[in-house]
């Protein structure tokens, strides 16, 4: 059992408060001594920054018109960069869900990728077949997005049963929000990983709510660590919204997952300041001032804080790190937008390996109609 | 008399139904405190309370599993499921559960429910947000199923639904549930499931539709009329059971059929309908029966609006079984 092995952090399982490495004040609360350098830090926190900025380019892209759905992921940055500086990137396999545009940033997908796929043009590389905000990438090894809440849990399970019956040395990380675990594809799926021993850790973005429905109506567990007991896995309450808590814990699970095939759920306890999506209005369902609380808990100025104190970050390299991103990102929008749209033919390609009659009908009909 | 939307019809539906019948409840993911993601169920909490209408946790299977065992137990429960899309988590609740306790109970338990949900494409919503899974149900021996088109019939239909002994999934196009607005009668009202209703008297041919495609099926038809064609229009509002009969007297007259859905092509309501005017009305068709449908595809996001049957589509097609 992977929780029975302590590591140099001794960070346990279980735990009745989030684990936190920084204050809200960004003062440092473990019970250890750092020992990330400064430039891993920094990147961290540069990583944050561009999600945050990412997703305030998506909201300019709804506002415009350009785009017809977003999930604003602001807040759960911390989570983002936890998770893909925890990976071998490349190596490992990710499945996450419609929310973690910070994760897909930080993976390395190429900004002109994620902005194709928001646009829904020629630019993307799934060829504007999905709604915008569910990308995927084979050469990243990050598996295209499912709009069915929790319907990645069982094929996320089967990659990691796969990678220890191959023993590849890969792990699985799959990451859903908290509605996710009411359905019963997370149950089946993690059930199955945990059964078979297998390199998956299961990490909920936990942001307390699913659309309206707050976390007591959607299950009366206290924590959704706590749905680990069941499946005789470990279960890790983090502090999600600090980048340094949420890294340290999922680089101790993956690692072990890797080491001794395991099987483990990490909790990260975030909170998402924009509504669900693009069509949603969350003044219906919650009070502004609770937004607001949890905006002072930020990770991006909780991690800068942190960083001003050690005297390794100030106002000059902020402005110029916010430059360079912007730019980047201009660059990155422009380039998708002049790729133009998805001709209309791709919509009969990928559908089977091959071409059937039927299809090969129905493309001729719409090929027509559009002559 | 009130004007409404179909969303305004559904909700006057289920307040009317409420209040008539206390064993009536809501619940699904979004109902209660949201009133919905698109506001089908607003205020409705605050008028029945906490306990009649509820947030369910995110779980298609325990929404529709729960409703059977609610309407078992003696309540009339109308669940909603939040796009048609993802009724599939609940498919087994519904083929092994709903649809066949009668059947294996011989009677003895029933499960007179509704499952509501936003069907059809149009909207820009991608895979998941686009499909119309009717003919699934259809295919599953033990459920009614209705798409309605209008919000006069919804309010119609939603009470019936709710009165029927049986499972009901009642369909509501999203893309038509605030299109239009249309005068609504406050008083109460029904519409059987299983009747069609003629919305263009004609004589040329015969356009069956139904849900969201029943728009460009109506305009395909104006534009016909423009040019010399006198379409009739049936809208079967109800695909299982469907109105046969409405259908056959149609073509009868007629003598050709066009039916159309944004459904996929094969194995649908479409290819049913055309099939049993072939068997039954052969020797008076003056053209085979056709479908104009969607395809046999993933709805694709990029495409969104080539995927339905256009209203260039339906004309072109007109034009084979008028030629033929
Ligand atoms: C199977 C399924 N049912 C319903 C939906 C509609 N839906 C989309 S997101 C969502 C809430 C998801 O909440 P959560 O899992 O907590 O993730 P969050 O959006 O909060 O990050 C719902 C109900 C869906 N996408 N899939």
């Amino acid at each position: 059992m992977i929780s029975e092995i302590k590591d140099k952090t001794e960070f346990q399982a279980f735990t009745p408060e989030p684990i936190r490495v920084l204050s809200d004040e960004g003062e440092w609360v473990a019970p250890f001594e750092l020992d990330l350098d400064e430039a891993t830090l920094k990147r961290f926190y540069a990583e944050m920054v561009a999600a945050r900025m990412l997703d305030e380019k998506f909201i300019i892209l709804i506002r415009t018109g350009k785009t017809s759905f977003i999930a604003p992921h602001a807040g759960h940055e911390a989570a983002h960069v936890a998770i893909a500086n925890a990976v071998q990137k490349g190596h490992d396999w990710l499945f996450p869900y419609y929310r973690d545009g910070g994760l897909w940033l930080a993976m390395g997908t190429p900004p002109s990728e994620i902005f194709g796929q928001m646009l829904g043009n020629a630019a993307d590389p799934a060829k504007g077949r999905q709604m915008p905000s569910h990308p995927g990438s084979k050469p990243l090894n990050i598996f295209t997005a499912c709009s069915a809440i929790a319907s990645h849990i069982p094929p996320a399970a089967g990659a990691a049963i796969s990678m220890k019956l191959r023993n590849t040395g890969q792990v699985v990380v799959c990451s859903f929000g908290d509605g996710a675990t009411s359905e019963g594809d997370w149950h089946a799926g993690v059930n199955f990983a945990a059964v078979q021993g297998a390199p998956a850790v299961f990490v909920c973005e936990n942001n307390r709510y699913a659309i309206s429905v707050e976390l007591t109506h959607q299950t009366a567990s206290h924590t959704v660590a706590d749905k680990a007991h069941s499946y005789g896995i470990p279960g890790y309450r983090v502090d999600g919204m600090d980048v340094l808590a949420s890294y340290y814990v999922l680089k101790d699970v993956v690692e072990r997952a890797r080491a001794v095939h395991g099987t483990a759920l990490v909790e990260l306890e975030v909170y998402r300041y924009g509504p669900h999506s693009s069509a949603d209005d969350d003044s219906r369902y919650r009070p502004k001032a609770e937004v607001e609380a949890a905006k002072q808990r930020d990770p991006i100025i909780r991690l800068r804080k942190f960083l001003e104190r050690q005297g390794w970050w100030n106002e000059t390299a902020e402005t110029e790190l916010r430059a360079g991103i912007a730019h980047d990102l201009n660059t990155a929008l422009e380039q998708a937008e002049a790729a133009g749209e998805a001709p209309a033919e791709w919509m009969f390609e990928d559908v089977l390996s091959s071409r059937p009659w039927h299809l090969e009908e129905q493309r001729r009909l719409v090929l027509e109609e559009l002559r | 008399m009130p004007t409404l939307t179909m969303i305004g019809a559904i909700n006057a539906a289920l307040s009317e139904e409420m209040s008539r019948d206390e064993r009536v409840v809501l619940f699904g993911e979004d109902v209660a405190k949201r009133g919905g993601v698109f506001l089908a169920t607003e205020g409705l909490q605050q008028k029945f309370g906490p306990d009649r209408v509820l947030d369910s946790p995110l779980s298609e299977a325990a929404i529709i599993g729960a409703a059977v065992g609610m309407a078992a137990h003696g309540l009339r429960p109308v669940a909603e499921v939040q796009f048609a899309d993802y009724v599939f988590p609940g498919i087994d609740q519904l083929f092994s559960q709903a649809a066949k306790l009668r059947y294996r109970s011989g009677g003895q338990f029933t499960a007179p429910m509704v499952v509501r949900m936003p069907t059809g494409g149009g909207v820009k919503g991608g895979h998941h947000h686009s499909q119309s899974p009717e003919a699934h149900f259809a295919h599953t021996g033990g459920l009614k199923v209705v798409v309605v088109s209008t919000p006069y019939d919804t309010k119609g239909l939603l009470k019936s639904a709710i009165r029927d002994d049986d499972p009901v999934i009642f369909m509501e196009p999203k893309r038509l549930y605030r299109a239009v607005k249309e005068d609504v009668p406050g008083d109460d009202y029904l519409i059987p499931i299983g009747k069609a209703a003629v919305r263009r008297e004609g004589r040329d041919i015969t356009l069956v539709s139904y849900g969201g495609s029943m728009v460009e099926t109506l305009k395909a038809a104006e534009e016909m009329a423009v040019a010399g064609i006198n379409p009739e229009v049936i809208d079967l509002r109800s695909v299982m059971p469907w109105d046969k009969e409405a259908v056959l007297n149609s073509v009868a007259k007629t003598g050709r059929l066009l039916m159309i859905s944004e459904a996929p092509h094969t194995a649908s309501i479409a290819s049913e309908v055309a099939a049993t005017v072939s068997e039954e009305l052969f020797d008076q068709l003056y053209a085979p029966a056709i479908r104009v449908t969607g395809f046999d595809i993933p709805y694709p996001y990029a495409q969104d609006k080539l995927y339905m049957p256009t209203v260039t589509r339906i004309l072109n097609t007109a034009k084979r079984v008028l030629d033929y």
